[in-house]
């Protein structure tokens, strides 16, 4: 009996011990540390302080003027923000000549910038200053986000609630009715498990997943208030397993002529001139992304069976930043393949063969062909 | 029933199992001998259990807490028009290697070379392939090659390089002294241009080619019997009747893709076509070819003269003609004869030892049976060797006598695998100048003052004339990988012109090969459509009298007859079918493909016959010193001619990267010199047991199927009378089950595979690990049955050892319809599906190996390490083919997941394949045609033996071939209901006798 009793408890031990990892995991806190390479700027302390001053306007602001980072946030904000924030700015401009920034700043290019920069004096000493601060936050500067902290503290709490009762259970014995510590342990625990199993269930899924990308593009702007189609940009969707990311010379064939964004101004336009220029190629931060043993064709999903962009990526034309919409589990998956008709009678590949579905059909054993009644639940569908 | 026994210590013992005292270690004591450094010697105790605990427990935490990782997206700044990311593109080429020749298509995903397949458009190899071809894949990847040109071993820059070598050859022009350009058999129109302009450049320079395995002496008797130098092109396809004197035209004899295509489509039967070729086979060592002949005959190689000229003088008789004095022939040469002359101009003869008088015999005795411009032809002929063995000769006492200053040397590899090895290192490390241009360093590069590394195959420009008129292009999968140089432009940067070899291509076809069609309107897309066919097979009227002349047969018969066979022990240097010459050494897959006979991998061997090892005491493993000077392990081999030894050669590199270094001992030493030609016979050799043991890697007592009708045969005159011959009892369990019968509306996926057809040359086991990403596990592993093959070729000998007809069978999962695996698994892994294909989920595996204890067919492998990085834990790993860097990760299949420790994997009949061809048809709107789909063993068969398609679609194939009485599955009779299906092994034999 104690074998079993101490197995049991090394077991429950074992589950708290490892378990706890799996509520740390944030499918949105994954951070992109970026080390890029610059010189070392050797200003002495006050002219960064004093830059950053500047930036933030804590001095000699006209009252008539915004301070820079009234539009070029420093730390990271989870709203949504046009301009470019300090360290997209810092990248293009901390090591570029005074005079650069003085025609940038005091020159504005661009209707949207030149409605922002008014008015603006600084001098050149400002400037260095300035620049000083930026090539800080480019040496330096990651965003870091805060975990969240929330589930942690819950699960800590209920650990404590958990001991409490047990001790009162046991030594205390200060609660009259025993069935109370009794229901307080059972109900904590139930709810930790609970917490557990979801936080491990959502493990390497990334619903709600929305990262900053490289360059601040909008698919609502692209494919609502334009109108363009999905396909002009992910050409292979058709053809192939994967839908395809614009190379950057497609992008060309418009912002060759379309060089300032109604919100963005002309800041993230011209970083894919830039590529180009300097033969660098854009890293788009991945979202929608299935394992290596799945093997997922956009060719049969849209192609062949015809599904609307959006049963899967939810309406990403209305977004400016995409999010994972689904959490794309394998429960997902199979959902729809069970819901789904096939275009039985339309498409070729089905007039020869498949003599029973045929026969169902005619004899109203079934009404529709469903992705699950052509093998559509089976394993080697996808895993292989 | 004849009984089939798979090695020499099952038919003694009865049976194969292993004997109580090596039971195999279970899991958890494996696992504890890596934490105990590997000694297997040392005991695992409690103390390592704990640790192993709290390993795992480690690591799981670790894991648990990692984040997801921010994984990039990168696309094209500009995308090259033709790649689709996610879809494969093929471009026709050809593989080079020496004297190996096959007209390829390359699968390239995403810009990279990921797999070979075989070029339909071929008359030469006709789509098929060999294990060599499928495992060159690798060898762009290999991280042991050259990386950047060398100037005495420290990295220069090309112009350097140029400027010296031009500077040098100038210098050695000026004083005239003799320089030497060593490359293999050169059969590129454009190369031998570029060959013959660079000694118009430096008229000092020397042109020298040399074959490693040398076919002189065919060049030689050709050249006195025919005056027409090269070797003939041989016609399998249309000989009744063939005999080959130690010729193994089915291994490493010529070109074997091409011999194995012909050979078997002469040998395929069907209802349509009831006849097949009777091959007769005289040999000392088993060969590939001897294990699929109708009739084998062991003779010692010092008597094969004597059988030749006997048999020659017999046709004579025959023909009526002035015959010659010899001692009287045996009945069976006398029935030989007769054979023959019935089947004359329907025979072909072969003779394959490198002996110009043998080689004269064959030529007189085709000749006399009038098979000339039938099975063999002089005026069409095979160009890929062309070595003349006293060039080499020559070369070596100019070198050592200081006639040579210089040596150029490309893609060959002498210090290794000529027989005076040694003798030609020391004469190359005292030239002043010598430049080797091969891709990776070995024996003789090794010792060269500049490198100027070639580019791989799959990197390179050329145009090739295997066959006369028949022209293949050669035309890159990607880049060169790294800073290297293809020879031909070496040699026009050398001769100070513009180094762009694809434009000298294209001028060169442009003046020689567009004049010959008429096809095309224009050079431009004659050239766009030759290049994407990857061949050009202009038809041409040859008239050539062939006329047989040689004025001294009187002499070499008399010659002949004075021979006497010799008593000694008689040793024989062959190649074997995985590593050839030892060029691809360093490829793992090769390594690890055992020798379709003997089943041993990653060593190479001294075989011997049961009778002599019975005198010497000798078992296998054995280890026995040869004249005193070498040292080899002993493998008893039935059927190996008493009084002889075998040996394979290009085993033993020393130069060479982490895979083939030291694998195996190098025997080139033990070939010879007649005065003419290089031979590969020695007699009288002395064997001596030593006492020791060594171990070989053999993977065939693993699986032993205890003598059941595994493979079902009869002889042709047999199947005539009845078709069912041998398969007297097919499909009688079909409805034998308690359960209904399965049933598979939809798509109902199969194979089928002839034993006739099959001749057991392992392109179908390369083929699978390039597809599917199969790991290689090393020479350790292999050793305790841990080898991880999808489809692996048994091979059975049924009656006397001596000399036992071999059978050969392919066995991958067999896609059971009432699958003993499914019921076991306790996850539901695998499952069936819809299709009858038996899934594997390795995602859910969770490694209890019920399913592989289950099958009874052994096809279900386990992963007991991670040896291709499925994962980031660095103890799982086990790395033996270097799978795990990044570079040589590059051939993984994107569209076959990689597994991990732990988990059990098989055969899937290629369903990415099967996945893909239905999406095509999808997208398409319509049915999937039967031959759309290949699996990757189909697409690489030279033989055509291994037939996929749909069962339910009864126009297929291979419902044709499930339908013939010849079909039968394997292990009927516990109602397994495989979708593999096998046709009977037909021997064409005069009746049934073993």
């Amino acid at each position: 009996m104690s074998k079993l009793y101490r197995l049991l408890f090394a077991l429950v031990l074992n589950f708290l011990l490892i378990s706890p990892y799996a509520l740390f995991a944030n499918p949105q806190d994954s951070v992109e540390q970026v080390k890029q390479e610059g010189h070392h700027v050797a200003y002495f302390l006050t002219s960064k302080l004093r830059g950053e001053r500047l930036f933030k306007g804590l001095t000699r602001v006209p009252t008539s003027t915004k301070a820079c980072i009234s539009c070029h946030n420093v730390e990271y904000i989870d709203t949504f923000n046009w301009n470019p924030s300090a360290r997209d700015i810092a990248g293009t401009f901390a090591d570029k000549p005074i005079s650069d920034y003085r025609k940038v700043l005091l020159n504005p290019l661009g209707k949207k910038m030149s409605e922002s920069h008014v008015d603006y004096t600084f001098t050149d000493e400002e400037l260095e200053y300035i620049k000083t601060y930026l090539g800080e936050i480019k040496e330096n500067s990651s965003y870091t986000r805060k975990p969240n902290i929330n589930s942690i503290i819950i699960f800590l709490f209920l650990g404590a609630l958990i001991t409490l009762s047990l001790i009162d259970l046991f030594f205390t014995k200060k609660i009259k009715y025993k069935f109370i510590p009794i229901l307080i342990f059972m109900l904590s625990f139930a709810y930790q498990i609970q917490m557990l199993t979801e936080g491990a269930m959502a493990l390497g899924r990334k619903q709600n997943y929305a990262p900053d990308q490289p360059i601040k593009f909008s698919h609502k702007t692209h494919a609502t208030n334009n109108k363009i189609d999905c396909r002009y940009c992910h050409t292979m969707v058709d053809d192939s397993k994967s839908a395809g990311i614009p190379h950057v010379s497609l992008c060309l064939n418009c912002h060759m002529i379309v060089r300032e964004g109604t919100n963005s101004g002309k800041f993230e336009i011209n970083k894919i001139h830039v590529a180009i220029e300097n033969n660098t190629p854009i890293k788009w931060i991945r979202i929608h992304q299935l394992p290596d043993h799945v093997f997922f064709s956009h060719a049969q999903h849209v192609n062949v069976g015809k599904r609307e962009c959006k049963e899967c990526h939810g309406t990403i034309e209305e977004m400016n930043v995409v999010r994972q919409v689904n959490d794309l589990s394998m429960g997902w998956c199979l959902d729809c393949h069970d819901k789904t008709a096939v275009a039985f009678q339309t498409n070729g590949y089905y007039s020869s063969g498949f003599k029973k579905l045929h026969e169902d059909l005619a004899t109203g054993v079934i009404d529709t062909v469903r992705v699950k009644d052509i093998g559509g639940r089976e394993c080697a569908r996808c895993h292989y | 029933m004849k009984k089939h026994w798979k090695s020499l210590a099952e038919r003694n013992t009865k049976s194969d199992t292993h004997s109580k005292n090596d039971i195999p270690k279970g899991n958890l004591e494996q696992l504890l001998d890596i934490f105990d450094g590997d000694q297997s010697a040392s005991k695992s105790n409690r103390r390592d259990f704990l640790k192993l605990c709290g390993y795992s427990l480690a690591i799981s935490t670790v894991l648990a807490s990692c984040e997801n990782s921010v994984q990039k997206a990168i696309p094209y700044l500009i995308k090259p028009e033709e790649i689709t990311p996610g879809k494969a593109n093929y471009y026709a080429s050809s593989y080079v290697n020496g004297s190996d020749y096959c007209s390829i298509l390359i699968k390239t995903r995403e810009g990279r070379p990921i797999k070979i397949e075989g070029n339909d458009l071929s008359v030469v190899s006709h789509g098929g392939t060999s294990a060599r071809v499928q495992a060159s894949i690798l060898g762009l990847y290999d991280t042991n090659r050259y990386k950047f040109p060398k100037i005495e071993d420290t990295k220069a820059s090309w112009e350097e390089l140029d400027q010296e070598i031009r500077k040098t050859l100038e210098a050695f022009k000026n004083s005239n002294e003799k320089l030497v350009l060593l490359t293999p058999s050169i059969y590129s129109p454009s190369s031998r241009q570029i060959i013959k302009a660079f000694q118009q450049a430096y008229p000092n320079i020397d042109w020298i080619q040399y074959d490693s395995s040398s076919s002189s002496a065919m060049i030689q008797a050709n050249e006195m019997c025919f005056d027409k130098t090269g070797i003939s092109e041989y016609r399998f396809d249309n000989a009744d009747l063939i005999v080959s004197f130690d010729a193994d035209f089915l291994g490493n004899w010529l070109d074997s893709v091409e011999h194995i295509r012909q050979y078997s489509k002469k040998r395929k039967l069907s209802d349509a076509n009831t006849s097949m070729s009777r091959h007769i086979q005289y040999e000392s060592r088993l060969s590939l070819t001897g294990s699929n002949a109708d009739y084998r005959i062991t003779v010692k190689p010092s008597e094969q003269a004597l059988l030749m000229a006997q048999l020659y003088n017999e046709i004579l008789i025959l023909k009526d003609k002035d015959n010659y004095q010899l001692t009287d022939s045996s009945e069976d040469i006398k029935e030989l004869a007769k054979e023959l002359w019935k089947n004359k101009g329907k025979s072909l003869v072969l003779a394959g030892e490198n002996d110009i008088d043998k080689q004269v015999l064959v030529n007189a005795i085709n000749f006399e049976l009038e098979n000339y411009g039938i099975t063999l032809r002089v005026d069409k002929q095979l160009k890929t060797k062309q070595a003349k063995d006293e060039d080499m000769e020559d070369l070596l006492s100019d070198m050592k006598s200081g006639k040579v200053k210089g040596l150029l040397c490309y893609d060959v590899n002498p210090v290794f695998d000529y027989y005076k090895g040694s003798e030609l290192a020391q004469a190359i490390k005292k030239l002043p100048f010598s430049v080797a241009l091969s891709k990776e360093p070995n024996e003789t590069s090794d010792l060269f003052n500049y490198i100027a590394p070639d580019n791989h195959y799959l990197e390179s420009w050329n145009d090739l004339e295997p066959r006369t008129s028949r022209y293949s292009l050669m035309q890159p999968g990607i880049r060169p990988l790294f800073d290297t140089r293809q020879f031909q432009s070496s040699l026009l940067a050398w001769m100070g012109k513009e180094t762009d070899y694809l434009k000298y291509i294209q001028n060169y076809w442009e003046q020689n090969m567009y004049p010959l069609q008429a096809a095309y309107p224009n050079f431009i897309s004659f050239w766009q459509h030759t290049l994407q066919k990857g061949v050009f097979e202009p038809k041409t009227d040859s008239v050539f009298d062939t006329k047989f002349s040689h004025q001294n047969m009187d002499e070499l018969m008399s010659e002949i007859s004075k021979l006497s066979a010799s008593d000694g022990v008689e040793l024989q240097v062959y190649e074997s079918i995985a590593i050839g010459n030892g060029s691809m050494a360093n490829n793992p897959w090769l390594q690890e493909l055992p020798d379709p006979i003997t089943k041993v991998c990653w060593d190479n061997y001294l075989t011997i016959s049961p009778k002599q090892a019975a005198e010497l005491d000798l078992e296998t493993g054995d280890v026995v010193e040869l004249n005193s000077k070498a040292k080899f392990p002993v493998y008893i081999l039935p059927g190996q001619a008493n009084n002889t030894i075998a040996i394979a050669s290009g085993y033993g590199r020393t130069v060479c990267g982490v895979v083939g270094k030291n694998v195996g001992v190098n025997v080139a030493e033990w070939i010879s010199f007649s005065g003419q030609t290089r031979q590969n016979i020695t007699g009288n050799v002395k064997l001596q047991k030593t006492g020791e043991k060594y171990e070989l890697a053999m993977t065939q007592t693993h699986h032993s199927m205890e003598g059941r009708a595994i493979v079902k045969e009869a002889t042709l005159s047999e199947y005539l009378n009845n078709p069912a011959a041998g398969n007297e009892v097919d499909h009688e369990f079909d409805n034998a089950g308690i359960y209904e019968k399965p049933n598979f509306p939809d798509h109902h996926w199969g194979l089928v595979v002839d034993l006739n057809s099959c001749v057991g040359c392992g392109a179908c086991s390369v083929a699978c690990q390039s597809e599917n990403n199969v790991p290689v596990v090393g020479k350790k592993e292999v050793i305790r049955a841990h080898e991880m093959s999808w489809i692996r070729i048994d091979r059975y000998f049924s009656g006397n050892e001596d000399n036992p007809e071999v059978f050969f069978q392919p066995v991958m999962c067999q896609h059971c319809d009432n699958a003993p695996c499914e019921n076991v698994c306790p996850v539901a892994a695998t499952t069936h599906s819809s299709e009858g294909l038996n899934q594997m989920a390795y995602n859910r595996c969770i490694g209890t190996r019920y399913c592989g204890n289950n099958c009874p067919y052994k096809v279900r492998r386990f992963n007991w390490f991670d040896f291709t990085k499925a994962d980031s834990i660095p103890n799982n790993l086990h790395d033996i083919a270097e799978m795990t860097i990044d570079l040589k990760r590059m051939v993984l299949n994107p569209d076959v997941v990689i597994r991990a420790k732990g988990v059990i994997e098989k055969c899937s009949m290629c369903v990415q394949r099967i996945q893909d061809g239905k999406l095509n048809a999808k997208l398409k709107g319509k049915p999937v045609k039967d031959g759309e789909i290949k699996t990757a063993c189909q697409q690489a068969c030279p033989s055509g033996a291994i037939i996929f398609g749909d069962l339910n679609d009864k126009e297929s194939q291979l419902v044709k071939e499930t339908t013939s009485k010849r079909n039968y599955h394997l292990l009927e009779e516990i109602h397994t209901l495989p979708s593999v299906s096998y046709l009977t092994k037909i021997r064409n034999k005069i009746s049934n006798q073993t």
